[in-house]
């Protein structure tokens, strides 16, 4: 793990940490509804805490939107050049149509806490992988055919 | 599967039946292959007749550098001139007048299983024979035609013989984001690959994104689709090396011209090893996230007469 | 001119690849891939193994490109050796995404030899199909294969749709019930209106392997002691598809073989598979019996005892009133084991006299003040029946207006892989 990496995931799981301090909340505009207050943004302020960014360098940076029932976060996933960013754009989505499979949960929240320095930690492994054997693949594939001229 | 084979296998198995067994049987089979090339193959009223009809988007091209020659010359008696509608050349075989020799009839029937390479050669040959022709005059500056064979809506290649070599030059045309950006890093390895010690030996390949090399830039076409900066241009060099009369040279023509689908079908499969890489990631990470739930409770549930539910 | 919709059929069995307007596929060879990692690991990793095959063109042994290491069908069976086999497909729906993209990879590059981007395709489900089984299917299709428009049929409708080529069916409708009986299971579904009507469906669990065990079985029991051990399945298969018919009814048909005794009793000539020998084998009753475990199940089976006839009555008359008529008037046979000889006639003959019985009954409880209209019994037996789903899609895809029912690239682009939840119904085609 490089250097910045750990302090910069360390301050990530204990912003997290304080912020999933969460607690059930019923809507203060809408009668029986409890709604995700980040999401809605129906009631007053007090209900939505300040934001938080997280920054490692320009590309990587964490965006916390805690409130009093529910947080969002965000992640920028480094995407140095085309490449990187076509298989980001491709996992991101691949993920999203799964989306359904990615369960919410309640009453657990170190192991939320868990995943997503994991998210973290191996996406960007993950991206570079891909990147790397997409150019081994395709040494290979040239390799092949152009040997067939020899 | 590396390489992509030139062989088409439903034509083989269709004809193999009726004229290497001479065991005529009614069918009537359409086929494709790469590239828009699509193949009728029928049995006329008696099945003892068998048409074979082959239209392809470049014959026309194909036509003026020996096409029509080609199949004269290798299947003179098989072709008719009532061409089948829609189609660019039918040949009919009759079951009564073919070889007697059953090697010469499987020869038959795998000659017509590529008979697209074949047809797509004949540029090649002519380009090769033209160069021999150049070296042997000691022509300096010769000149030759440029053969364009159009062989799909938005691509095309272009073949030109010079001195002392032979230029391939491929229109590509990528659709999509993925496949323009996989694309990319696949032809520069192309580029690259003459690099390596094992294959110095291999034609030289040259990619160009925005302008098209000097050999095609006068043509009007592309002067229309320049603004279309989705088009790139692969240039194959190829020696007298790589065209040595014999197998070299079968061997050159039947790889070159499958450039497209072979860049294309490894596009694709990297498509398809990400998809893998990515389930897999994605069952890790709901591992992670499948840890959070909560275990049920294992209690016996009894039915009321006093059996246990099995869960399943 | 236009390229033809590639049509492609996975089963759990086989699969029947080709292109529409085509009366028989092109390729069918069962649903199995090869690869290289062993077949009880699964995909435990991407690691290779030292010994690369002679046979494989030493793709193992390039970097980066290991999964391109595989064969498909038969070709993946006499490579079993050197190679894990895996079977993507289990109960008609797709169990491993990596494999079947894979699979897919080789059926459409290496058989077929066409370009994806340049076709429209056709792929085929089973009933009660997940959503999320279509949208993994198209995420593949439009993504990695880039192919111009997809439409997913159910296989029961495609079997319906294939029985227009019997001159028994006067008007192209979409409502009936199809018997589907390949090697494995016999499924029976109902459709209305190009529907499934999936609470009714019924599965028998008698398809062509368990005749083709009778039929084994029958021929060890008289003693067919020429039949070499390791051949004895491979005879009782060839026996069962050569031979096979449905009598009308076994005892007559006992009395009736012993009578014409010198042309109803034939003769199996095998050639023994290791020492080439020639051997003779004779065929008798199991020439009507394999086929009537459909109808007297309890003759091979003792769990399951219902004879198709009656489970067919019963899956109509579990349906809404209202289409019973229909489902009656249009029973649809598809499958290489329904191909026996006579099949339809008794079904037809067993089935209207159940529904007949049923309406008298009824007559009779109403003390003879209700006449109902009898109700028209239709077995529908026709020559594309061994691959009638294959056919039935081929049928549609060479309609011109296929290609306006298929979801296409630029629609899959716009809404996401969710639009591909929904086919449209061929309902409205003339």
């Amino acid at each position: 793990m490089s250097n910045t990496l750990r302090p910069y995931l360390a301050a990530v799981r204990s912003t997290l940490t304080a912020a999933l301090c969460l607690e059930n909340f019923s809507s203060q505009v809408a009668e029986r509804h409890n709604n995700p207050e980040v999401e809605a943004r129906l009631s007053s302020s007090e209900v939505v805490v300040n934001p938080l960014t997280i920054s490692r360098n320009k590309q990587e940076k964490v965006l916390i939107e805690p409130s009093v029932n529910s947080i969002r976060v965000s992640i920028k996933i480094k995407q140095a050049d085309e490449i990187e960013r076509i298989l980001c754009h491709k996992f991101t989505r691949f993920m999203m149509i799964r989306a359904e499979n990615f369960i919410i949960l309640r009453r657990k929240p170190i192991i939320v806490i868990d995943f997503i320095i994991q998210f973290m930690e191996e996406v960007d492994k993950e991206i570079s992988e891909m990147k790397l054997s997409l150019n081994t693949r395709a040494r290979t594939v040239a390799e092949s055919y152009l040997l067939q001229f020899t | 599967m590396i390489l992509l084979d030139n062989h088409n296998v439903v034509i083989e198995e269709t004809l193999t039946q009726p004229i290497v067994n001479n065991n005529p049987t009614a069918f009537d089979v359409k086929v494709v292959d790469f590239d828009g090339v699509s193949c009728h193959l029928s049995t006329l009223e008696s099945n003892s007749v068998i048409r074979f009809s082959l239209s392809m988007l470049c014959y026309k091209e194909l036509v003026q550098w020996g096409a029509q020659d080609m199949l004269q010359r290798e299947y003179g008696p098989y072709c008719v001139s009532d061409t089948e509608e829609g189609y660019d050349f039918t040949l009919e075989f009759n079951l009564q007048n073919l070889p007697k020799d059953k090697e010469q009839r499987e020869e038959l029937v795998n000659k017509l299983a590529m008979i697209k390479r074949d047809l797509l050669a004949q540029p090649f040959e002519r380009a090769f024979e033209q160069q021999a022709k150049f070296e042997d005059e000691k022509q300096t500056n010769p000149h030759s035609e440029l053969m364009q064979i159009h062989y799909r809506d938005q691509e095309a290649f272009y073949i030109q013989a010079q001195l002392d070599r032979v230029t391939v030059i491929f229109s590509t045309l990528f659709k999509e984001d993925t496949d323009k950006i996989f694309g990319k890093v696949f032809l520069q390895e192309f580029v690259d690959a003459r690099r390596r010690p094992n294959i110095q030996n291999a034609p030289q390949v040259l990619y160009s994104s925005k302008e098209p090399p000097l050999e095609i830039r006068h043509l009007s076409e592309l002067q229309k689709t320049n603004k279309n900066e989705e088009i790139g241009y692969v240039t194959f060099v190829l020696f007298p090396r790589h065209f040595t009369r014999g197998d070299v040279r079968e061997k050159t023509i039947s790889q070159i011209q499958l450039f497209r689908d072979y860049l294309h079908y490894h596009i694709k499969c990297s498509k398809a090893y990400m998809h893998s890489r990515m389930r897999a990631r994605v069952q890790a990470f709901l591992k992670v996230l499948n840890r959070a739930k909560p275990e049920l409770p294992n209690v016996e549930k009894k039915t009321i007469t006093g059996k246990t539910i099995v869960r399943t | 001119m236009r390229l033809p919709p590639v049509i492609m059929d996975n089963g759990t069995g086989y699969t029947k690849l080709g292109f529409a307007g085509n009366s028989e596929p092109s390729f069918v060879f069962p649903t199995v891939i090869a690869t290289r990692d062993s077949a009880n690991t699964g995909a435990s990793g991407t690691s290779v193994p030292s010994k690369a095959s002679h046979l494989s063109g030493n793709i193992a042994s390039k970097r980066g490109i290991e999964d391109l290491d595989f064969y498909i069908g038969n070709e993946a069976l006499s490579n079993s050796k050197t190679y894990g086999l895996h079977y993507p497909i289990r109960h008609g729906q797709i169990d491993n995404w990596d494999q079947m993209e894979r699979f897919w990879e080789q059926s459409i590059f290496k058989y077929l030899r066409c370009e994806p981007e340049d076709h429209y395709f056709l792929l085929t489900e089973p009933p009660l199909n997940a959503p999320e089984n279509r949208e993994q299917t198209a995420e593949i299709m439009f993504e990695s294969f880039n192919i111009q428009g997809l439409y997913i049929a159910v296989q029961a409708v495609l079997a319906l749709a294939a029985s227009w080529t019997s001159k028994k069916v006067s008007d192209k409708v979409l409502t009936g019930t199809v018997i589907d009986s390949g090697d494995g299971v016999t499924h029976v579904i109902p459709v209305a209106e190009g529907y499934v009507i999936g609470s009714s469906i019924k599965h028998i669990p008698i398809a062509g392997r368990d005749i083709t065990y009778y039929v084994q079985q029958l021929l060890r029991d008289r003693g067919e002691t020429s039949i070499p051990p390791e051949d004895s399945l491979k005879v009782a298969e060839s026996i069962k598809e050569r031979f096979s018919y449905v009598c009308s009814d076994i005892v007559k048909e006992f009395k009736k073989s012993d009578k014409e005794a010198d042309t109803f009793f034939q003769k199996y000539q095998g050639i023994h598979s290791v020492t080439g020998q020639p051997y003779e084998v004779d065929v008798g009753f199991e020439r009507f019996l394999g086929p009537e475990i459909f109808f007297n199940p309890e003759i091979a089976s003792s769990d399951f005892l219902t004879p198709l006839p009656n489970v067919v009555d019963n899956v109509i008359q579990s349906c809404p009133i209202d289409v019973r008529r229909g489902l009656y008037n249009n029973i649809v046979l598809s499958g290489g084991s329904t191909m026996f000889k006579g099949f339809d006639k008794r079904l037809h003959r067993d089935m209207k006299r159940a529904v007949d019985a049923r309406v008298k009954r009824s007559e009779e409880l109403s003390g003879g003040t209700m006449k109902a209209k009898e109700i028209d019994v239709k077995v529908i037996s026709h020559k594309k029946q061994r691959y009638a789903v294959w056919y039935g899609g081929s049928l549609l895809g060479s309609t011109p207006v296929f290609n306006s029912y298929c979801h296409t690239k630029a629609e899959y682009e716009e809404h996401g892989p969710s639009i591909c939840r929904h086919n449209r119904v061929f309902g409205s085609m003339g």
